[in-house]
């Protein structure tokens, strides 16, 4: 497992979450190789954040973007190339408040991405302002008498906007998020993962410990998954929502592939003096 | 007016099929082996209004329009007012009678003809076709012929009606203009086309768009063109996911491409600082249009060259250069393409509404078109960002068993972040390394458009707008020489020297002459005036001569 570590120091702080989602995603990586996901070919990426140093840990192949900005590179990187297995990591802040948007349409294209989702409910990088997923009143330097906002629900959202896959993890439970991981990037399409992952400083592990519970069974329908993740409790774990439609980027091009179909200059050229005859 | 130039101008109501009108005028007078230079005006609005169409063509290259045509179509009151002043010494306006009477107008009942047909006014269009093919005497089979292939809906009954209106103008005004034969058929595009063409032959894989005008024709031609060549053409939900989307694309490899005008690349602006700092070869087209903000969408201004030539928080290489016709468009493209990736930062090609949606007859010599290539590494240890003489790293894309990283924060050369304050300047100076290179190869290269005259005053001018200026001074017979730069950073001063004491005037579409600032800050050229238009509209030929000589 060490050989997917690079020489970069480790700067979360001691008892971080994140680290279990590293252990987590190291966990995966071999298992995913056996199953015939060669590691050449899986490319990750990374916002700004907490979550993002994990670029610098993981010696892997990626694009390290910018604030909200990377499930668009991600995008980009899928509809190049389709053969490259794209894990995109994000924290709430960069997915749900900055890239809202793009996360959004990523799903709604049904993009044939893994989108890891470090939900530690603050703004821990930039000292604790109240996050997208932050309960209303939570305290931070922006919000000093408590946030006005009610929190996103991440699962019936990302159920709504058209993620085909919709699951939650939780950084103390490898066995299980090292798991869920393994489906998501085996599922052809939108792979949602919220994972809760304290930020020590803010949130203490007994506060998740104490509350996390799983689903008794996966739902079968749309309607069960929305039911579902409206009325169970955030600490509930568990794929929520698990379905089949075309991925974007076959849409888009059936099986053509950009980059290694690509035609010859005197291919294209032949083709643009067919087009000027026309002019 | 110059005699050996014929303009047909046609205006009504937004979807009448003017600009359709234009565009058969133009294959027309191409099809009788000539050259043509066809501007379109439109309003922000799908139907209504008014819009018109100006084809001005020549057996000689023409590389403007002309507003005083030889023959005026209007086809509704609003065209007829507008346009009453914009007929040529010995031309003729041709009006709907049915919407009006008018003292020295041929009235032409276009309304009540069309009305024997289904279609009714939408047949406007075809009966502005058959108006001009019966002044020019372009005979009637010709004529049918072009209708049954320009016009595929209703083939029979647009003929029909094309007859009867080419009949009713003949005993006034038939084969009123002879025009001379041209040497032989041209294609014709828009810039917008040829910015197209031209990265599909350099190699584009992707390409990435939001629509605004002046730039949504290039997301529309290729995205119909997509499947032919191999592409993957999206339209994203913002200009933000389209750079960020491009930027993704370039990492594994593809040559990708972006287009927008000034508001969509104001939004950009991040990502363009994104591919600075991890070296992404991108190109962004530019197609400026009148602002600040939303400004006016369907017409021209140059007002964005400053935006374009600094816009990205941080220090880092930025490419622009700036197409002044048809053909160059092409050829740049294709070289921008090129550049972006030989250097791996991003570049822009700066244009404007004028060009992207002006079309013209064109000679291209597709060959000519650059190939976008990029140093690769060789084998052994990879680190993305390797220091080497000339500051480019080798390429590699994944897939592959070596780890590939770019990265957004300041990093090392195996592309891990750092904060580091030895490696934060290698790092700086690594970059900035490639400026030198950069002039280097241009300076190996025709960077700067010059056509040498005896009057001792110089013209500089940039981007399309040096179309105007050629046509204005060939209108005119005056002979000054025209300086243009292709490259607006690094402007190739070397190239400029020359110039540095003499007189020189500056033509551009900028109310605070943003072109002139350029020259002056960066070239040290003395700059006696400017002529400056800043209403949206570009320049006419035969106005723009004569500020020239007013200002002389």
């Amino acid at each position: 497992m060490e050989d997917l570590k690079t020489y970069a120091d480790i700067t979360w702080c001691p008892g971080c979450g994140n680290f279990g989602i590293f252990t987590a995603v190291r966990n995966a990586i071999p298992l995913l190789e056996e199953k015939g996901i060669k590691r050449n070919n899986i490319v990750i990426t990374a916002g700004i954040g907490c979550h993002a140093k994990i670029f610098d840990y993981l010696n892997l192949s990626g694009f390290y973007g910018l604030h909200g900005r990377n499930s668009s590179n991600s995008e980009g990187i899928k509809i190049a190339n389709p053969d490259l297995k794209v894990i995109n990591f994000s924290g709430d802040a960069n997915g749900l408040a900055e890239g809202l948007a793009h996360t959004m349409f990523a799903a709604k294209r049904n993009q044939d991405i893994t989108f890891i989702l470090h939900n530690n409910s603050v703004y821990a990088l930039t000292t604790g302002q109240f996050s997208p997923l932050a309960e209303k009143g939570w305290k931070g330097p922006s919000t000093p008498r408590g946030s006005y906002e009610k929190p996103f629900n991440p699962m019936s959202l990302m159920i709504e906007a058209g993620a085909t896959f919709v699951a939650r993890g939780f950084a103390g439970d490898i066995k299980h998020l090292t798991d869920i991981i393994i489906q998501g990037v085996e599922h052809e399409g939108f792979s949602f993962i919220e994972v809760l992952q304290p930020a020590v400083p803010y949130h203490k592990w007994v506060e998740y410990r104490e509350r996390v519970e799983y689903l008794e069974k996966e739902p079968e329908t749309h309607f069960e998954a929305i039911k579902a993740a409206k009325e169970k409790h955030k600490f509930t774990l568990g794929i929520f929502f698990r379905t089949h439609r075309p991925v974007y980027h076959k849409e888009l091009y059936g099986d053509h592939n950009p980059i290694t179909k690509r035609l010859s200059k005197e291919t294209r050229l032949e083709k643009i003096r067919k087009i000027l005859e026309s002019k | 007016m110059d005699s050996d130039v014929f303009t047909f101008l046609v205006g009504g109501k937004a979807g009448e099929g003017v600009k359709k009108a234009g565009s058969v005028a133009a294959h027309i007078f191409s099809s009788m082996g000539r050259y043509v230079f066809q501007m379109d005006d439109y309003m922000s609005l799908i139907r209504g209004g008014h819009n018109f169409s100006v084809v001005s063509t020549s057996p000689r290259w023409i590389s403007s329009h002309y507003l005083k045509a030889n023959l005026v179509v209007n086809f509704d009151k609003r065209s007829c007012e507008t346009h009453m002043n914009d007929i040529a010494e010995n031309g003729i306006m041709i009006f709907n009678s049915d919407e009006q009477e008018l003292e020295n107008a041929i009235g032409i009942p276009l309304t009540s003809e069309a009305e024997k047909y289904p279609m009714k006014n939408l047949m406007f269009g075809v009966g502005a076709v058959a108006i001009l093919s019966a002044t020019i005497g372009f005979e009637k089979d010709k004529m049918n012929q072009i209708i049954r292939s320009e016009y595929p809906r209703g083939i029979e009954d647009n003929i029909s009606f094309a007859n009867t209106i080419y009949d009713i103008v003949s005993p006034d005004c038939g084969a009123k203009f002879l025009l001379e034969k041209g040497d032989k058929k041209r294609p014709i595009i828009t810039g917008n086309e040829a910015i197209s063409l031209g990265a599909i032959a350099g190699g584009l894989n992707v390409y990435y768009g939001y629509p605004m005008t002046p730039a949504s024709s290039i997301l529309h031609f290729l995205a119909k063109e997509a499947e032919n060549f191999g592409l993957a053409v999206v339209h994203a939900e913002s200009e933000i996911a389209v750079i960020n989307m491009a930027i993704g694309s370039a990492f594994t490899g593809a040559k990708s491409m972006v287009g927008t005008s000034g508001g969509g690349f104001a939004l950009m602006t991040e990502g363009y600082s994104l591919a600075g700092i991890t070296e992404t070869p991108l190109l962004i087209i530019l197609s400026q249009r009148p602002g600040p903000a939303t400004g006016v969408p369907t017409y021209t201004e140059q007002a964005d060259l400053s935006f374009s030539l600094t816009a990205g928080h941080g220090d880092f290489l930025r490419i622009v250069a700036s197409p002044a016709t048809v053909e160059e468009a092409y050829y740049l493209t294709a070289e921008m393409l090129n550049l972006v990736w030989r250097f791996q930062t991003p570049g822009i090609l700066l244009t404007e509404k004028h060009l992207s949606e002006s079309s013209m007859t064109i000679d291209i010599d597709l060959e000519k078109a650059k190939w976008a290539d990029q140093k690769m590494h060789n084998g052994g240890d990879y680190k993305r960002y390797l220091d080497t003489a000339d500051g480019v790293s080798p390429m590699l894309f994944p897939p592959s068993k070596e780890i590939i990283k770019w990265n957004s924060y300041e990093h090392d050369e195996f592309g891990i972040t750092t904060e580091n304050a030895e490696m934060i300047s290698f790092m700086h100076d690594k970059r900035n390394k490639k400026l030198e290179i950069l002039v280097e190869y241009l300076k190996a290269h025709h960077t700067v458009n010059i056509t040498r005259g005896d009057n001792p005053t110089n013209i500089f001018t940039y981007g399309s707008t040096y179309m105007s200026v050629l046509e204005a001074l060939k209108y005119s017979k005056m002979n000054h020489t025209i300086i243009q730069p292709i490259y607006l950073n690094p402007l190739p001063i070397w190239e400029l020297k020359e110039f540095k004491d003499q007189e020189n005037i500056v033509i551009e579409q900028s109310i605070t002459g943003q072109f002139a600032t350029l020259l002056k800050e960066k070239a040290g050229l003395k700059i006696k005036t400017i002529i400056n238009q800043y209403n949206g509209r570009p320049f006419d030929p035969i106005e723009l001569s004569n500020k020239i000589k007013e200002v002389l």
